[in-house]
């Protein structure tokens, strides 16, 4: 087979070669953390392929590290993260009502001034 | 094809007939028609799950099969900021393979048996990339009319349902805007350049014409339909839109520095609709089904690497650890 | 400062960057996993950004022409790069170990020339140092766990290493201004240089369960130094070059 790319001359292909060609070979994921910036959080970007927390680390700065700003990365193996179930969900849902936690809850411009014109009006 | 879905008649049966938890469903559906995103261990129709895998997994070996065209110059750029500017490029597409194979994990398909479907046939990828890179020109002209098709599609479907991939579209998206730039400053250089530099540009755009034409996939007049698939946001806009939009962004950018495209029929009308002479699907659907010029080639260069890697991948394997879905 | 000494350690580090580098390109897109593929990518892409630093460094402050011209329109002959660099890229396992062996030897260089006294080189030792470090702790990695993988990749890595040594060792080949370079304080010397190189992967070798192969002195390969490559060096040129010289004169 000739190739436009000299590259692929030299890998001196075989023709015709079909069938699977992989068997096994699974590396685990890891999840991968990236800090942009020192004071920032670390932010979960994906994940990669490795077989070990070095190996982890040295993959992921160039998958998510090639670009922009990086100060540091977390990997953490995926089976060690846990999660809520997706049916758990409903926990989370009446959190936004308790406003009475947010600091829009809590006005009292009018009750200031109600206050100010009564104290003039008894003078 | 990629990110697209070319949908067979039989996927368009399937895709009609009633899933089995209506109350199941109808909250799925609910929850994309509100805009939400679906995550990898909420319930799903087993057609959604389907049809998501593959687009998303054809994605994925667009973007490797993808690094070859441009790859085969890879040792032959002009000056360093090209050398640079076209290893990081072609690095990119490796990239957005990972990415997305990743995102394709998430429904439960391991990266290995992806590439393994890759290699025997069945699944499919952007028959774009069938296509030869006969000059450095071709370099220009994929970087910038290639990858700019590519983008119309990501950043349609990165508005989809699936937030896995949706991650996965925004940081591709992100990185494209590289190759665009870079894809037009290599045109722009060989338009204005020397006479041997806009020869072998023009040639190469009146060779990559047609599989442009194709990228988007058959007249929407021509292909099965699936309201399904639209309302489960899997594909948001129609072929012949897309195609549209491409034509619309890119023509006049090449026109403005006096080059041509090989059809006296392309042109925009009084709607606002880009017209053009039928590009041959029978063409298309050759090519496709493994006709092409270089079809053969991807393949055995991608299993080449698949197999000369093997022995490294078996010595790194860890075979204590027990491999569990990624999380999204 | 004696000018050639200076010209002479530059063009052979910047070619050396260079060539090493476009070899380590060769792999982009068909590497033996997708992670490993971007890693080795980026350091070639590093090698490159090295390679035309020192060109600029010989262009801005030696009068050599700029670096698209010295890397792009130079006879072979006139190249210094060392003929380790040249070989093609082989499989994997020689891709690394020259990995290895080549950016060990940059890392002990390059911290030679921190305190170089030759300014814009200390500056640029500096500035490159954490981009080595990282090839360095790639190359550490990778070397262990495929040296102690399985049966098959430990034979592999010896037998790469076995090949890649005698070449390796002529990195550290003498120019004709050696001693000009030691007594002016711009860099201490190969001899020096090699004698760290040993003792820095020593260890990483033996963690790797790999053998370090004994190599007479009759047997290292010489020459690219002085201009003599190896039957390798002149059609890679031809091919970095076939693009430019459809039209030498262009702006591409």
């Amino acid at each position: 087979m000739s190739s436009l790319d000299p590259r692929v001359n030299r890998l001196h292909l075989k023709e015709g070669a079909t069938g699977p060609v992989h068997t096994n070979s699974h590396l685990i994921t890891w999840e991968v953390f990236h800090q942009e910036k020192r004071g920032r959080q670390h932010v979960h970007v994906g994940v990669v392929h490795a077989s070990s927390p070095e190996m982890a680390l040295i993959v992921a700065k160039e998958a998510f590290g090639r670009r922009g700003k990086t100060a540091n990365l977390w990997v953490v193996k995926t089976e060690d993260v846990y999660t809520f179930q997706t049916e758990d969900e409903d926990m989370f849902e009446t959190t936004p009502e308790k406003t009475f936690r947010d600091p829009a809850d809590y006005k009292v411009r009018d009750r200031i001034e109600k206050f100010q014109k009564q104290q003039l009006q008894k003078v | 094809m990629y990110g697209n879905t070319h949908i067979t008649e039989e996927e368009a049966k399937r895709l009609n007939v009633l899933d089995e938890d209506t109350e199941k469903l109808a909250a799925f559906e609910d929850r994309i028609a509100r805009g939400e995103k679906i995550e990898p261990n909420d319930w799903m129709p087993k057609e959604y799950r389907r049809q998501l895998l593959r687009m998303i997994e054809q994605h994925a070996h667009s973007e490797i099969v993808g690094a070859l065209p441009e790859g085969t110059w890879i040792t032959r750029a002009p000056n360093f900021r090209r050398k640079l500017a076209l290893i990081a490029k072609v690095q990119d597409e490796i990239g957005h393979g990972q990415l997305l194979y990743s995102a394709a994990e998430t429904l439960g398909k391991t990266r290995e048996q992806m590439l393994d479907d890759l290699l025997n046939g069945k699944s499919k990828y952007s028959n774009v990339f069938n296509y030869p890179a006969l000059t450095w020109a071709d370099v220009a002209v994929i970087g910038f009319l290639v990858d700019g098709a590519a983008i119309v599609n990501q950043v349609i479907n990165s508005k989809g349902s699936y937030g896995p991939y949706c991650r996965a579209l925004e940081r591709i998206c992100y990185e494209e805007s590289f190759h665009l730039k870079q894809g037009h400053d290599n045109v722009v250089y060989l338009a204005t350049g020397s006479p041997v530099q806009r020869t072998m540009l023009q040639d190469a755009i009146n060779r990559w014409y047609r599989p442009l034409l194709h990228f988007f996939g058959p007249p929407d007049s021509n292909s099965q339909h699936s309201e399904k698939l639209m309302k489960w946001k899997v594909k948001l806009a129609s072929n012949d839109d897309m195609r549209n939009q491409f034509l619309d962004q890119y023509v006049p950018k090449i026109w403005e520095l006096g080059l041509t495209f090989p059809d006296p029929n392309l042109k925009k009308n009084d709607a606002g609709i880009w017209e053009f002479s039928d590009p041959d699907w029978d063409e298309f659907k050759r090519v496709i089904s493994g006709d092409g010029p270089c079809n053969a080639e991807r393949l055995a260069v991608r299993k080449h690497a698949e197999e000369a890697g093997r022995w490294v991948r078996n010595a790194l394997m860890n075979k204590n650890e027990k491999y569990v879905t990624p999380l999204a | 400062m004696n000018n050639e000494a200076l010209k002479d350690l530059l063009y052979k580090m910047a070619d050396d960057a260079l060539i090493i580098g476009h070899r380590n390109s060769e792999w982009t897109g068909i590497g033996p996993m997708l992670e490993e593929d971007l890693a080795f990518s980026s350091m070639a892409q590093d090698k490159i950004g090295h390679a035309k630093a020192l060109y600029q460094i010989l262009h801005e402050i030696l009068g050599e022409p700029e670096p698209d011209k010295v890397a792009f329109l130079r006879e072979e002959n006139r190249f210094k790069c060392c003929q380790f660099v040249e070989l093609p890229i082989g499989e994997y396992d020689f891709s690394l170990v020259r990995q290895f062996l080549f950016d060990h030897a940059e890392a002990v260089r390059y911290d030679m020339l921190t305190s170089s006294s030759f300014q814009p080189l200390a500056l640029l030792a500096k500035k490159v140092k954490g981009e080595i470090k990282y090839h360095v702790m790639h190359a550490d990695t990778f070397l262990k766990q495929l040296g102690t993988g399985n049966e098959e990749s430990h034979a592999r890595m010896q037998s790469a290493l076995n090949y890649a040594m005698p070449y390796a060792l002529g990195i550290f080949e003498k120019g004709p201004f050696e001693n000009e370079l030691i007594q002016q304080g711009v860099f201490a010397g190969e001899e020096a240089a090699k004698n760290k190189w040993l003792e820095k992967i020593a260890p990483v070798l033996q963690a790797a369960g790999l053998q370090l192969p004994e190599i007479s002195d009759d047997k290292i390969i010489y020459g690219g130094r002085k201009g003599f490559h190896s039957e390798y060096l002149k059609p890679l040129l031809d091919e970095m070059c076939e693009v430019v010289r459809l039209d030498p004169v262009a702006e591409w």
